[in-house]
């Protein structure tokens, strides 16, 4: 339905335009596009957060007290924000949310965000090597978002924006097996 | 018939006046021999006297007999005859009728002699027919069974070879992941992803 669409995204903008004013810096705002993107994938991971964060039986203030025990740790803007959004029941359209948060984040920095997972840990060199490459790519600043997956067994998994490039060797060895079974 | 016997009454008739008459030339001799006695054989035959009379009535019974008698008996012999030859006209009707009803039955009987005789002959050809349709079907439904048979052993044979292939790819991919999971140390692990880079292509930008 493109009216519910139009007004999906009209109130991802506002969650996210919210959360990346309450926000004070842009290493603030960076950070929190982790954290957000974390939020994302353990609600979506575990069922039983989801269908408790959605509750009815539960009043609003209960989910956003739930929400707000599972992440302690994580900013408190975000988790303002993040309350709110368990309170009017809008959990559902966290991955918009978080889309857009990323697309202001980067229209903000004026830089592209490029997700990264590795088996180990990038040092320096690596990252200058990354930002070098793709910055050249897209004619702005990149930043990354370090991830670190031990079941890619090496390689790099770069993604952004729903493009990605899988260099693992985990992908690598799925291809090879796939031609095994090919050849035979 | 009718002819027969009015000339046998004819001659019974003539036969009955000469015997009547011989009394009389009896009585004569024996009266010339004996000098007219009215003794002897004499007493066996009736006096000329008696014998008138008799001869009246015999002839009045003649003519009764021959008016009333004869007819009737005549009538009753013609019809009797008339009988027995119906009698016989239907026997031998009766007999022909007989033949002919053997006849037919023998030629129905050997009609239904050649029509079991086909009956047979047909039962023959149908249970030989019957029997070859049997054989065809069996031996078409046992070329099926055969064939599909071969196709499940086939299509298991090959499943047998796919899941072999597939779990020796997943053994190999195992292993190889495990060697290269316990091989690499950091250090490899960075010059890996250097050189993934530097062959990775371009994200697309949005």
């Amino acid at each position: 339905m493109p009216i519910d669409r139009a007004l999906i995204r009209k109130k991802s903008t506002v969650y996210a335009q919210t959360l990346l004013e309450a926000l004070p810096d842009d290493a603030a705002r960076f950070a929190a596009s982790g954290e957000l993107e974390q939020v994302l994938t353990t609600t979506r991971g575990h069922l039983e957060l989801r269908n408790t964060l959605t509750d009815h039986t539960l009043t609003p203030e209960s989910r956003a007290a739930i929400l707000r025990e599972v992440f302690t740790g994580f900013r408190e803007e975000l988790l303002v924000v993040l309350s709110v959004v368990v309170e009017r029941d809008d959990l559902g359209i966290l991955g918009r949310i978080n889309e857009r948060y990323l697309e202001l984040l980067e229209e903000t920095l004026n830089a592209v965000i490029l997700d990264v997972t590795t088996v180990v840990e990038l040092d320096d060199g690596l990252r200058e090597s990354i930002k070098k490459r793709f910055s050249s790519q897209f004619g702005k600043t990149v930043l990354l978002r370090e991830h670190i997956d031990a079941s890619l067994l090496g390689g790099i998994v770069i993604s952004t924006h729903g493009s990605r490039i899988d260099a693992s060797v985990q992908t690598q060895l799925a291809s090879a097996r796939k031609a095994l079974v090919q050849k035979w | 018939m009718r002819t027969t016997l009015k000339r046998l009454l004819t001659a019974a008739t003539l036969a009955m006046i000469s015997l009547l008459a011989l009394p009389v030339l009896a009585f004569a001799s024996e009266a010339e021999e004996g000098g007219g006695s009215a003794m002897g054989v004499g007493l066996l035959f009736p006096s000329l006297g008696e014998w008138i009379p008799m001869l009246i009535g015999f002839i009045v019974l003649w003519v009764i007999l021959a008016k009333f008698g004869w007819p009737a008996f005549i009538g009753m012999i013609d019809k009797r005859t008339a009988t027995i030859k119906d009698s016989l006209e239907r026997a031998e009707a009766a007999r022909i009728e007989s033949e002919h009803i053997l006849e037919e039955n023998k030629l129905q009987l050997d009609e239904a002699k050649k029509q079991a005789t086909q009956i047979i002959a047909d039962a023959k050809v149908t249970g030989d027919t019957l029997r070859a349709e049997i054989m065809t079907q069996a031996q078409e439904d046992a070329r099926l069974l055969i064939e599909r048979a071969n196709s499940a052993i086939e299509t298991e044979k090959k499943a047998a070879i796919a899941q072999l292939q597939s779990s020796v790819a997943d053994l190999s991919v195992s292993i190889a992941g495990r060697l290269i999971g316990s091989d690499l140390n950091e250090s490899d692990h960075r010059r890996l992803i250097e050189h993934y880079l530097a062959e990775a292509g371009n994200l697309n930008a949005n």
